[in-house]
């Protein structure tokens, strides 16, 4: 994470990968009546959160009870938002920390959605990074945009992604 | 779009990130500077300021000051998510009391006739909407500064942040204010920073949540 902070997408991406396979075995066991489409959707709200928020962190502090933190609030938060009040004692995580690490078949529903209503720009650019694992240099030479240009594009489209979700929600 | 899709997304975002107190100090002198101006605009220092601020009226102005200091520092830990500022939660708490005892104290002393007549003065419709105005870019710059953090309560963290500019507020008002009565400044100064924390309240349930 402190990699992350610094610049460092390889670490950065590395923790998000390592993190998943737990979030998604709290949201399952949590959450067996949303399905498990749906419960990939909570996960994938979570890894949102951890991202925007990721500088609330305090370098010198644990990362895992600050993990929890956003965890706890983002489940409970979806959770709610789909009408299913849901508590989430801390306890859970510690227990479910060797969650079996099972590939990932889940194609969320709600990211597909809010894509289509995000600004057909900023959508190709996500998409590009994310489905196609494009670089900044080749979106930048593909989109005729500077690289500073395509970094601003990129962070401005995940904050609208999770003020989206958010309003989808409600 | 796959978790694993979402992951390279987000990785590629490498943007650094400015904490909700990097913010506030990019974005509080502008705002002390709006709130400043304003009041030099349309409203200015009382002409016996000098006298005023070395007699007892200087509370007037520390007092609001003390309170911003307080619930500015408790907003900025409120933004963490992980939250635990129960000292300072309590010395606002404390902080409040007294003034309330102290409050309560005078109108023993004079009677609710003397309360009357010291609040119900033209200053006083002059002091709740001055005040609240004072605070609003205060309050905004706090609000878009804290929205970088993580608040577990949204709603309470922004009643702080109101509380917190409702202070700095009136202590820029209380140079103009020259309504130096115990009776006028205690209950009109805490309905005023009430009221702001009260918008703080509604305006942080909403900007803040994340």
């Amino acid at each position: 994470m402190r990699a992350a902070n610094r610049g460092d997408a390889g670490a950065y991406r590395q923790l998000l990968q390592a993190i998943t396979p737990v979030l998604r075995g709290v949201v399952r066991a949590r959450g067996a009546a949303l399905g498990p489409e749906g419960c990939e959707d909570v996960v994938q709200e979570v890894l949102l959160a951890i991202h925007l928020k990721r500088q609330t962190w305090r370098e010198d502090a644990p990362l895992r009870p600050w993990l929890y933190a956003i965890t706890r609030h983002k489940v409970a938060d979806a959770f709610r938002a789909r009408g299913h009040r849901i508590d989430l004692p801390i306890e859970d995580f510690a227990e479910k920390l060797p969650a079996t690490d099972m590939p990932d078949p889940m194609r969320a529903r709600d990211m597909e959605k809010v894509l289509d209503r995000l600004e057909p720009r900023a959508a190709d650019i996500v998409r590009g990074f994310g489905i196609r694992g494009e670089t900044v240099a080749e979106t930048a030479a593909r989109l005729h945009m500077s690289e500073g240009a395509v970094r601003v594009a990129l962070h401005r489209a995940l904050k609208s992604i999770a003020r989206l979700r958010e309003r989808m929600m409600e | 779009m796959k978790t694993d899709d979402l992951i390279a997304a987000l990785a590629a975002d490498t943007l650094p990130r400015r904490t909700a107190g990097q913010r506030l100090v990019r974005v509080l002198p502008l705002a002390l500077g709006a709130a400043l101006g304003a009041f030099a605009l349309f409203w200015g220092l009382r002409p016996d300021l000098v006298a005023a601020l070395a007699s007892f009226a200087a509370l007037k102005t520390v007092l609001p000051l003390v309170l911003a200091l307080l619930a500015g520092v408790l907003a900025l830990a409120l933004s963490d998510p992980q939250a635990r500022a129960p000292r300072l939660a309590a010395m606002l708490w404390l902080f409040g009391v007294c003034l309330l005892i102290a409050f309560l104290v005078a109108v023993a002393g004079a009677g609710l006739s003397g309360l009357a007549g010291a609040l119900i003065t033209s200053s006083l419709l002059i002091c709740l909407t001055s005040i609240p105005l004072l605070a609003l870019p205060l309050l905004g710059a706090a609000l878009w500064a804290l929205a970088a953090g993580a608040p577990a309560k949204p709603a309470a963290n922004g009643a702080v942040a109101g509380l917190a500019a409702g202070g700095l507020a009136t202590g820029i008002y209380s140079l103009y204010c020259d309504q130096d009565s115990v009776l006028f400044f205690l209950p009109a100064y805490a309905v005023a920073i009430l009221i702001v924390a009260l918008i703080g309240w509604w305006a942080g349930g909403r900007a803040l949540a994340w």
